[in-house]
């Protein structure tokens, strides 16, 4: 029997998420991606973009749903790490969702650059987030980006994005 | 005002201190914080005061060290809100220096780094540090 380990997944956390648990996924994550001797600076590019979106969940996602938990994944796939997030959120979420992400996928890379030079230098922000700059953030750091939006019962939809990242650009 | 602020350092939030007497002024670690406005409300208190009262020394240089593993784009914002008061202080002629410290390979750091040296007007050095053996 060949067993491939082309595809294995590092870390898989699913369940609820807060300020609480966050340093200790984060502290995890490194520690396996260390393992995988993945170079620092990716290293700290994954972290960086899991704990934005995490915090994206934590201020914005819905919490206490009944048929879903926030679900983290690192997963290992030959020369890539793969980074998928997933949370509930309200119906009435997703039509901004979509028309923010998929105006922004519209972008080139130097737009999108600009567009966050812009943001953090002249918008202002909320109590909770960095207006809007996570997703972003998230479009302009990772080697591939791609996000679902799933029915989930009548007043809710689970919402996944996945961020791709190349272990031999680093 | 008081000369000194000091928040300790926590798993979300970085060590700051800041020391007029010495003129040195410190943020060490990882920032992300659930509310970003909230954790850096001291700081930015301390230093809208320090604008408003301080009489520049030309004799001394204000080192703001820089010195972050992680932080959030809620924290980004913050840190360029940080960054405008040294502006304020430059421009009313007390002489200022940051120092962006990073570990050497990560460009993660650097290039953010780069961005806030673009983004203000003020004497901006990026650090390299060699990683401990």
């Amino acid at each position: 029997m060949n067993v491939s380990y082309e595809h294995r997944t590092l870390f898989r956390y699913e369940g609820p998420l807060d300020m609480q648990l966050l340093p200790q996924i984060v502290k995890s994550a490194e520690q396996l991606l260390i393992g995988e001797k993945v170079r620092t600076p990716l290293r700290r590019k994954i972290i960086s973009i899991l704990i934005e979106l995490a915090q994206n969940v934590i201020h914005y996602g819905i919490h206490n749903h009944p048929l879903a938990n926030p679900t983290i994944s690192l997963t290992r796939g030959g020369d890539d790490i793969v980074l998928s997030i997933s949370n509930p959120i309200h119906v009435s979420q997703e039509l901004f969702l979509r028309t923010y992400i998929e105006n922004l996928l519209s972008m080139s890379k130097d737009e999108q650059n600009a567009l966050y030079q812009n943001v953090l230098t002249k918008s202002d922000y909320t109590d909770s987030g960095g207006a809007g700059l996570g997703i972003l953030q998230v479009l302009i750091k990772s080697d591939n980006f791609s996000y679902k939006i799933e029915p989930l019962g009548q007043e809710h939809a689970y919402f996944t994005i996945t961020a791709t990242f190349h272990t031999n650009n680093s | 005002m008081t000369s000194v602020l000091h928040i300790d350092a926590s798993l979300t939030t970085p060590e700051i201190h800041f020391d007029l007497e010495k003129a040195h002024f410190s943020i060490k670690g990882s920032s992300y914080p659930e509310n970003s406005l909230k954790f850096y409300q001291p700081v930015v208190q301390y230093l809208a005061d320090l604008v408003n009262t301080h009489t520049p020394d030309p004799a001394k240089t204000f080192i703001l060290d820089v010195e972050l593993q992680y932080f959030n784009t809620s924290t980004a914002k913050v840190l360029l809100d940080i960054l405008r008061y040294f502006e304020q202080l430059y421009e009313k002629g007390q002489p200022v220096k940051v120092r962006w410290l990073y570990l050497e390979d990560d460009t993660e750091m650097e290039d953010a780094g780069l961005d806030y040296q673009t983004a203000v007007k003020l004497p901006f050095e990026l650090v390299a540090l060699h990683e401990e053996a």
